[in-house]
This record gives structure tokens, C-alpha cells and sequence, in this order.
């Protein structure tokens, strides 16, 4: 049942994201793209932070394999 | 020249770059490039990594960053106190400091080299087990003061004795006989204990296409762990479209020291097998789990202005996935009591038992970022949503946004909202009621005769004859004072608790709201600043759809950080700073130059050695000095016996009964170095350190009290040292010769009255004055330095100490003054290597003062009479500096000092040796 809704959730969004994405963006109409705010992970260092202390606070499917067990939880 | 650094990435890019270079007026050009050169990358990145946030793997140490970088990062992590309805609690909430380093490397044109490194270091109280707040489960510590006895703390209870229950078991209080259904966390505190991570990487990439392999270690005392990722990015459609992909697997070993104080009060039936018996008295629970990881993800270019990602990820975990520190609180009910049609409360036995989860996770995961920019502002908007679900019955929503505004002059500036929701483990409880027995029986044979055990090793199981001898599984008679027996008993019956059982609030239904604010500032081209800032709140009513009913384990956090970042490329772009230019070809063209040898011919070792030649050049460095002690132990410079030790190594009232088996120092340093003019240069060296201590029991040892600290394994600590700042200032100088003076002093950022946790209800007390990480006072930290160069030789000598200018720290006590005199010779062995051979000598007084906090003076370590001495090294070295290339400019040193006399006051731990390296770069 919780994995139906996942896949369901799922589906829709890789739809959204097919259709919007017909629109064609010409290589050079893509600058506000290169902007270093449009990056998809604009500060890993604080990124890295969040995940490690969230992880080890929170039952949420571990965001960070590279990581490792590391037992960061173990506080 | 940005055709030229970006020369690898043929494709749409470079053109974005010089389109948005072309549009803008000839006085914002330089500005503009410098944003495209680093825009176009994150376009790549933005394309093409967004690992980050996929469950399973990580493709993006090789893309996060633009060109080749390295980063170094402090970050704190402080816990609020936990709420304990009243109940004394004088532990301190859990902090966490994290030191990280991570760099990226160019190799070829398309293959990339990454690494990173992180330490945590770790302490204070966190929760062990959950009851309900009529069992007290913490018992007062007293302590005898001049008006009379004081509750000085508190210590928890695994086992506080019997609570009331009414007939519908909800818990009643003792004193009013009101139900109070209240739960209540128990919290014991930990030693300072260090993890250390290391990641290794190797990415590729084709003009279309990108793979990346990593792998790296975990090691703790009681948690190793190993493990390695493959991934991989294919772009489409004009690279509209990109698709990425990844696996990865990690193995873990537990090596869990149950802790000594609770060990005895917990029930560990379910775990016998893996729980190993070294013969210190100490418990070890090992246990070993793996995980899988698989990912899925796409990334779509969908306007000029927004782009989407999204990611799939499945995590398949096995073994031993509880945690070794938590227990379940089980209220054992006599049934034949309960149900005896009486209507008076009834008594339950409280009782801990290690938590039992399920031995399989599987957990799913899906996120989606939209990224949106925002014209009228040039921000950009992130919004975030991810859900998650596993076969333990926990579904989690989390929703986050940024706002990313880019400032004027260099600064950009991020605030950032987050919520996070999850519905509680199939088997979270914060207690269980079980309506059995905790003893059902005293354990008899098959001959119907009482079993004992050996209360040390509980595998050896004896019985009585009919003499009343006792006799082990053999049949042999054992002499009964050699051995501590206690009667075996047989449990309750485990079938009638679930199978799986946790009271980990971290496995309850709760929400959190946290916010916070990242700030950035661009220095100067390549190098910058970041600070960060977040506060995070947890609670059991923000749970989306109704209380998680555990509000009694509410808490929150901050975390701070700041971190500088190098982008090498970009500080070795041309005309970004002449110098550079100049310096990458001294190597190559004016090897013999004064600037040349002036720069790298002094040992890794030696600090303040050397200058800055120009006015407004700037320096960074970075220094790893590691030093260890081992072997036998010291009286002035002849090896001490352990009888000698224990008479003589403490004092009078107090016997030795350990001494230092090893102890091991790692420093980090940063070394940030400006010349506002020629003559005088400044310096800024902040400084990190841990330090691990393993201890032996002394031979011939006073035997132990009842209430003695015992030592199992060893300690560690850490993380921020203390901070020196220094000037040099030239003072003489003609060709071949040169005079400068260091004025410099040290601040006391690094702690000294770090604490050993309490055991078996007796203060650890301060730890070892040798593993405290500062001094705790202000320094004086002057030095001399002459050096000379003649050809292809160089040499220099320095004199150099430590005065310390306060009578004693907040601790106390205040460390020996430092007198250290140094020489050495160099010669060149090509024109970018050298190496060196160094004397030194090294003269510190003892400690002065003592611990003005209880210490519990187990061995000469902790007698300030045991430190300082006279130390004599010799030091072998090189120098390196990268003279052409992609490197150019950057200099190594390593040296090893090699201890060659020592003559220690009091009692020491002998020396074996210390490592310095350093590497630095002028720009």
C-alpha cells in the first residue's frame, strides 16, 4: 500500500518533469542557469553538515552512503 | 584564458560563458568572466551531479566543486538539555566538533582525484533507555561541603527498584497515589570519544558522460566501517537531460564496551553470543551489519530560468542494526498478583533490557528539488521535498526551501527553512509491560541440584555436592575462594515479549522545524569564506497528522560553522595576482634566487622560520604534526620498573596503579600568513587536536577499592587547540643572510578541564594534564631566526619559547615555560627539492599548580611533578616545490624527528618519534 503511493508519486513527477521539459532551452539562452545560486547543490560543505546531523537524529532513508555507517548515531 | 581552463568541456557551456561576458559593459567584464568561469562548472554540476541528495551514493566530492579546491571546515554541534520533569540532572547535553578537509584535484584533462577527511569528537549525556517518571530513575549524588551535605548530581538508574501500577497498569505516583502516565528519558554521560572518516575518489569524464568510483573508512573505538560507491552520469538531449546512477555498499563492525556502569543492571539474554568477556571485567557486544545501495536519478533542464531533479533511492541493511547503547525499560508484572480480583495497586519490577530491532531494513527513497530563478532579485529559489518509507513502519515527509541572494561586493547570503515529519518504528514503545515474572525460578540440573555461576565469566556454571563443594562442568572440585558464584536464575520467558523492541526516540513519530543561515564572502579571486548557522527544534506534536505521544523526548540543537575555501584554479589564474605568475616559474627559472630558497628550505618542523618577501602577499598553509609516546617508562632518562612507579610515581596518599601504555598527538594547523609590508608579517594559526591515551594496569599495584575509577580500553579527545597569533618582523638582512624576530602569543581556545565520565557513581574526574588540548593560559611566544644560503646549500638556527603570562588557568595549574633551541642545514638536491638534517633541543619546566576539580590520580600522568624534562631530537627532512604545472608553486615539507635523549622529570612515558608536514601556497 505505502509502496504503491510511493511509485505513484514517483510516476508523477518523472511525468511532470517529461512534459515540462519539452520546452527546448537552447545552450546559449542557459546563463541564469550557470549562475552558481541555480546549482542543484549550491553549498556542499553545509549540505554535508545538515545530512550528517540529521542522519543521526532522524529515521529518514540515510541521504549520504559515501558516508558510511561511521556510527555517527551512536550520540 | 577561460576557453583555455575550461578546455576539456567542449559543449554548450564556454558559449554560455562568453555570451554572458559578451552582454555586459566593458567595466563589469572582469567581474562578469570571473562569475562565468565559475557558472559554467556549476552548470556542468548543476547537470550533472545532484548526488548529494540521492539516497545511496555520492558522485559528488568529483562535482560538487568547480576545478580544483580544498576546503577546511569547523563545525559545532550543541545539544540543549534534555527536559527531565525536575528529576537533578547535571550532565551535560551532547556537543560534537567537526573538523573537515576535502580537496579535488585535476589529474589528466578529464580524470579528477578527491579526498576528504572528517573527525568528529563527541561527549555528553544522551539518552539510554526510557521509563515512566514514577520509577526516579536517577539517584541524587551527595557531597559533603562546609554547610553540610548537597546534591552535587545526579546518576541514572537502570534499575531503579519497583514502581505501582493500578490494575489497568497505568504507573501511580508513590507519595499521592495519582495515576501519572508521564514518561521520562534516562541519560548517561561519555568520555570524549573520536571518529576519523577518510574518502578517496576517482571520477572521468567524456564530453556526454561521467563515472565516478570512491571509496573510504570509518574507524571508532567501537564502530569500524568500510565502504565503497560506483556511479555514473549520462547527459541527453542537448544535455537538457541528464540521468545519473550509482551503488554502493558499506560493512561495519560493532565492537561495543558495554558502559561499566550499566552493564550489570541490564538484561543481555538475548545477545549471549555476541557478547565477549576480555577478562578486564569489561563486556564487549560485537555485532556486524552491511547495506546496499542503489540510485536513481534525472535532472531536466525545463525553462531558461528552472530546472528540475529528481531522485530515486533503495537501501537494503542487514545484521546487527540496533544500537549497542540503548535499552528497553520492561515493567515486569506478577500475573498471579495482577489477577488476584483485588483492586489495590500492584508492584512491577523495572528492568532494562538491550533493544532488539529487526535484523532487515529496507527503505525507499524519493526526492525532488525545483530550482527557480529569480529575475528581479538574480536569486535563486530551492525547493525541496522528500518521502521516504521502510519495512519498519517509518514514512517520512521533509520539505525545505532556500533562498539563494547574491550580494554585492563578493557576499551571498542563503537563509534556509526545513520540515521534517515520521511516523513512529513498528516497535518504538518508550516501555513495555510484560505480565510475567523477571526471575521465574533458582536454575536447577538435570539432577535437580541448585546451578551457580561465576559472577566474572558466566559461562563457567558450577554445582554443589552433597558436601557442599563446589564442582565445575568437569566434575572437579573448585576452591570456593577463588571464585565469586552467585546462584543461576531462570528469566522470563522471552516469547511472551515482542520480538523487536527499541525506546530510541529516534525511532518515535515526531516533527522538527529547523532554520538557518549560510553566509559566504568572496575574499579574494579563489579564496572565500562560509559561515553557517542552524537551530533546529524537535517535538512530538509537530508530527504531521497528530501527537507522536512523546513529547517527553522533545530537544534542540544549533550548529555552527565557518569554513574557507580554495579554488586553486581560480588563484592560479592569470592576472588574478602577479605573484603567483612569478612564483610558479622560480622553480624553473631563477632557482638560485634569494625569493627562491628564502620560500622552502626550512624544515616542516620549525614555525616562525620564515618570511613573506612582499608587501600585500598573502600565505596559506596547512600543518600536520603527529607525535607519539610508547614503550618503556621514564625516571629522568633511565627506564623505571613498575614497583619503582607505584611507590614512587604519584604520592604518598596515593599509590600508582596504572601507568601510560602509548599515547598518540595529531595536531592540524592552519597557517593564514599576510605581509602588509615588507618588514612585518602577521600570522594567524588556529590549531585542532586529539589525542588518545591507552593505559595497563601497574604490576604490583595496590589492590582495588570497591569504589575505584577502573579503566577499560583507553580515552580520547579533542577538537580545537589553542590559537596562536604572531608577528615577525625583519631585522637585518643582507645577500645570503637574514635576521627576523617573532613577537607572538597564544590564546587559550583549547579546553582544560575536560572530564573523564563517572563510573560506578565515582567522579572520572579532569582528565590527564597531557590531554587536556590547551594550555588554558595567554603565552608569550617569542622566537629568533637567522638563516643563510650560500649556492646550493642553506641553513638557519632559531631560538625559540613559551612563557606563560598567568599564574594558572581556570583549571588550576598552568603548563612548564618552553625554551627550545634549533639548527639546521639544507642542500638542494634538484632545483625544486631539499633536504635537511636538523638538531633540536627542547627544555620545559614542570607543571605548576594542580587540578582545582576532583582528579582521580590513578597514575603519574596526573601528577603535575611527572611533566617537562630535557629533550634532545635529530630531524631528517625535505622540501618540495611543485615548479611547473598544474601544481606550480605549491610547496611540501615533511621531516621526522627522531628522539635521540630524553631525561624527563618525574616519570614519564619514553618517546618514539614526531612527523611534521606542511604544505603552502603564496599568492
Amino acid at each position: 500500500m505505502k509502496l504503491k503511493q510511493l511509485f505513484v508519486i514517483v510516476l508523477i513527477n518523472l511525468f511532470a518533469a517529461a512534459i515540462t521539459g519539452c520546452a527546448h532551452v537552447a545552450a546559449w539562452e542557459r546563463g541564469y542557469l550557470a549562475k552558481p545560486q541555480m546549482a542543484i547543490d549550491p553549498h556542499p560543505l553545509q549540505n554535508h553538515i545538515q545530512l550528517h546531523n540529521y542522519s543521526s537524529r532522524e529515521a529518514a532513508a540515510s541521504t549520504h552512503s559515501a558516508d558510511g555507517g561511521g556510527g555517527c548515531g551512536c550520540y | 584564458m577561460v576557453k583555455k581552463k575550461n578546455k576539456p568541456r567542449t559543449g554548450p557551456y564556454q558559449i554560455i560563458s562568453s555570451v554572458s561576458a559578451s552582454k555586459t559593459d566593458a567595466a563589469k567584464q572582469q567581474q562578469k568572466t570571473a562569475v562565468a568561469i565559475s557558472g559554467s562548472s556549476k552548470t556542468l554540476q548543476a547537470l550533472t551531479s545532484a548526488a548529494i541528495v540521492l539516497p545511496g551514493l555520492l558522485l559528488s566530492s568529483a562535482q560538487a566543486a568547480d576545478g580544483d579546491h580544498i576546503n577546511f571546515q569547523f563545525s559545532r554541534y550543541q545539544e540543549g538539555k534534555r527536559n527531565l520533569y525536575g528529576l537533578p540532572n547535571s550532565q551535560n547535553p551532547i556537543r560534537a566538533d567537526v573538523l573537515h578537509g576535502s580537496g579535488l584535484f585535476t589529474l589528466t584533462d578529464r580524470a579528477k582525484f578527491s579526498f576528504s577527511y572528517t573527525q568528529d569528537t563527541w561527549s555528553g549525556a544522551t539518552p539510554i533507555t526510557t521509563t515512566p517518571l514514577v520509577a526516579n530513575p536517577y539517584s541524587s549524588i551527595l557531597k559533603n561541603t562546609p554547610t553540610g551535605v548537597a546534591v552535587s548530581g545526579a546518576s541514572p538508574l537502570l534499575h531503579p527498584g519497583n514502581v505501582l501500577l493500578d490494575r489497568d497498569l497505568n504507573p501511580i505516583r508513590n507519595d499521592t497515589g495519582e495515576q501519572d502516565t508521564r514518561s521520562v528519558l534516562v541519560l548517561s554521560s561519555a568520555s570524549p570519544e573520536t571518529r576519523n572518516q577518510a574518502n578517496f575518489g576517482l571520477g572521468y569524464e567524456w564530453d556526454d558522460a561521467a563515472i565516478n568510483a570512491s571509496a573510504g573508512f570509518s574507524l571508532e573505538r567501537d564502530y569500524r566501517s568500510s565502504f565503497g560507491n560506483l556511479g555514473g552520469r549520462l547527459d541527453f538531449n542537448q544535455k537538457m537531460t541528464s540521468v545519473k546512477f550509482g551503488a554502493g555498499y558499506t560493512s561495519s563492525d560493532i565492537s561495543a564496551i558495554l558502559d561499566h556502569d550499566a552493564a550489570p543492571y541490564l538484561t543481555k539474554t538475548a545477545f549471549t553470543s555476541q557478547i565477549k568477556r576480555p577478562g578486564d571485567g569489561s563486556e564487549i557486544l560485537q555485532g556486524d551489519r552491511q547495506d546496499w545501495i542503489a540510485s536513481l536519478g534525472l535532472t531536466q533542464i525545463l525553462t531558461k530560468h528552472a530546472l528540475i531533479d529528481a531522485n530515486f533511492g533503495y537501501t537494503h541493511s542487514n545484521g546487527y542494526l540496533e544500537n549497542p547503547y540503548k535499552a528497553m525499560t520492561v515493567i515486569f508484572v506478577d500475573p498471579d498478583i495482577l489477577n488476584n480480583g483485588q483492586t489495590t495497586p500492584v508492584s512491577g519490577d523495572v528492568r532494562a533490557l538491550l533493544e532488539q530491532r529487526p535484523d532487515q531494513r529496507n527503505q525507499f527513497a524519493f526526492s525532488t528539488k525545483y530550482i527557480q530563478h529569480i529575475n528581479p532579485f538574480d536569486a535563486a529559489l530551492h525547493l525541496n521535498y522528500k518521502f521516504t518509507t521502510d519495512d519498519w513502519g517509518i514514512n517520512t515527509n521533509t520539505f525545505s526551501a532556500n533562498w539563494i541572494q547574491p550580494l554585492p561586493g563578493g557576499w551571498t547570503l542563503t537563509p534556509r527553512i526545513r520540515y521534517y515529519s515520521q511516523d513512529a518504528a513498528d516497535f518504538y514503545n518508550p516501555y513495555l509491560i510484560s505480565q510475567q515474572k523477571y526471575f521465574l525460578r533458582e536454575a536447577v540440573d538435570s539432577q535437580g541440584r541448585q546451578v551457580f555461576f561465576d559472577s566474572a565469566d558466566p559461562r563457567n556454571e558450577y554445582v554443589q555436592d552433597e558436601n557442599l563443594n563446589l564442582i565445575d562442568s568437569d566434575g572437579n572440585i573448585v576452591d570456593q575462594s577463588t571464585v565469586n558464584v552467585v546462584p543461576k536464575m531462570v528469566f522470563h520467558d522471552s516469547d511472551q515479549l515482542p520480538d523487536n523492541f527499541s525506546s530510541d526516540h529516534r525511532l518515535a513519530g515526531f516533527g522538527s522545524l529547523s532554520g538557518g543561515v549560510t553566509l559566504n564572502k568572496q575574499l579574494a579571486r579563489g579564496v572565500s569564506l562560509e559561515a553557517g548557522f542552524e537551530y533546529y527544534t524537535r517535538a512530538s506534536s509537530f508530527k504531521l497528522g497528530g501527537d507522536g505521544g512523546n513529547g517527553f523526548a522533545d530537544f534542540d540543537y544549533y550548529v555552527a560553522n565557518a569554513a574557507l575555501k580554495l579554488n586553486l584554479e581560480s588563484m592560479r589564474l592569470p592576472g588574478s595576482s602577479n605573484r603567483i605568475h612569478q612564483h610558479s616559474h622560480h622553480g624553473e627559472s631563477q632557482p638560485s634566487t634569494h625569493k627562491q630558497k628564502q620560500k622552502h628550505d626550512q624544515p616542516a618542523g620549525v614555525m616562525f622560520a620564515h618570511m613573506l618577501d612582499n608587501a600585500g602577499e598573502f600565505m596559506l598553509g596547512y600543518r600536520f604534526m603527529y607525535s607519539r609516546m610508547a614503550g618503556k617508562m621514564l625516571h629522568g632518562s633511565n627506564a623505571a620498573s613498575d614497583s619503582t612507579i607505584v611507590n614512587q610515581g604519584c604520592n604518598d596518599e596515593n599509590l600508582c596503579t596504572f601507568a601510560p601504555t602509548d599515547m598518540d598527538m595529531r595536531m592540524h594547523m592552519l597557517d593564514i600568513m599576510y605581509a602588509p609590508t615588507r618588514w612585518l608579517n602577521l600570522m594567524l594559526m588556529p590549531r585542532f587536536m586529539d589525542m588518545e591515551m591507552n593505559l595497563r594496569e601497574l604490576d604490583g599495584r595496590p589492590p582495588p577499592t570497591a569504589e575505584e575509577h577502573q579503566h577499560f580500553g583507553g580515552h580520547a579527545t579533542g577538537v580545537i587547540g589553542d590559537t596562536l597569533m604572531a608577528s615577525l618582523i625583519r631585522l637585518y638582512e643582507i645577500p645570503g643572510h637574514r635576521l627576523h624576530a617573532g613577537l607572538g602569543f597564544s590564546a587559550p581556545s583549547g579546553k582544560t578541564d575536560l572530564q573523564l565520565r563517572r563510573v560506578f557513581k565515582v567522579d572520572g574526574g579532569s582528565i590527564h594534564f597531557g590531554m587536556q588540548l590547551g594550555s588554558g593560559t595567554w603565552d608569550f611566544v617569542p622566537s629568533l631566526t637567522y638563516t643563510g644560503e650560500h649556492n646550493r646549500w642553506s641553513w638557519g638556527a632559531q631560538v625559540s619559547g613559551v612563557k606563560r603570562m598567568e599564574e594558572k588557568n581556570d583549571a588550576g595549574y598552568r603548563l612548564g615555560d618552553l625554551f627550545q633551541a634549533t639548527t639546521w642545514t639544507g642542500f638542494d638536491l634538484t632545483h625544486w627539492l631539499t633536504a635537511s638534517v636538523r638538531g633540536l633541543y627542547t627544555v620545559q619546566d614542570r607543571i605548576h599548580g594542580d587540578f582545582n576539580s576532583f582528579n582521580a590520580r590513578i597514575g603519574p600522568m596526573d601528577f603535575p611533578a611527572n611533566y617537562g624534562g630535557q629533550f634532545w631530537n635529530i630531524g631528517v627532512g625535505v622540501n618540495a616545490v611543485i615548479p611547473g604545472g598544474r601544481f606550480a608553486g605549491n610547496h611540501f615539507g615533511f621531516e621526522w624527528l627522531q628522539p635521540v635523549h630524553t631525561d624527563v622529570n618525574g616519570f614519564q612515558l619514553d618517546r618514539k618519534g614526531a612527523l611534521a608536514a606542511s604544505w603552502s601556497y603564496h599568492f
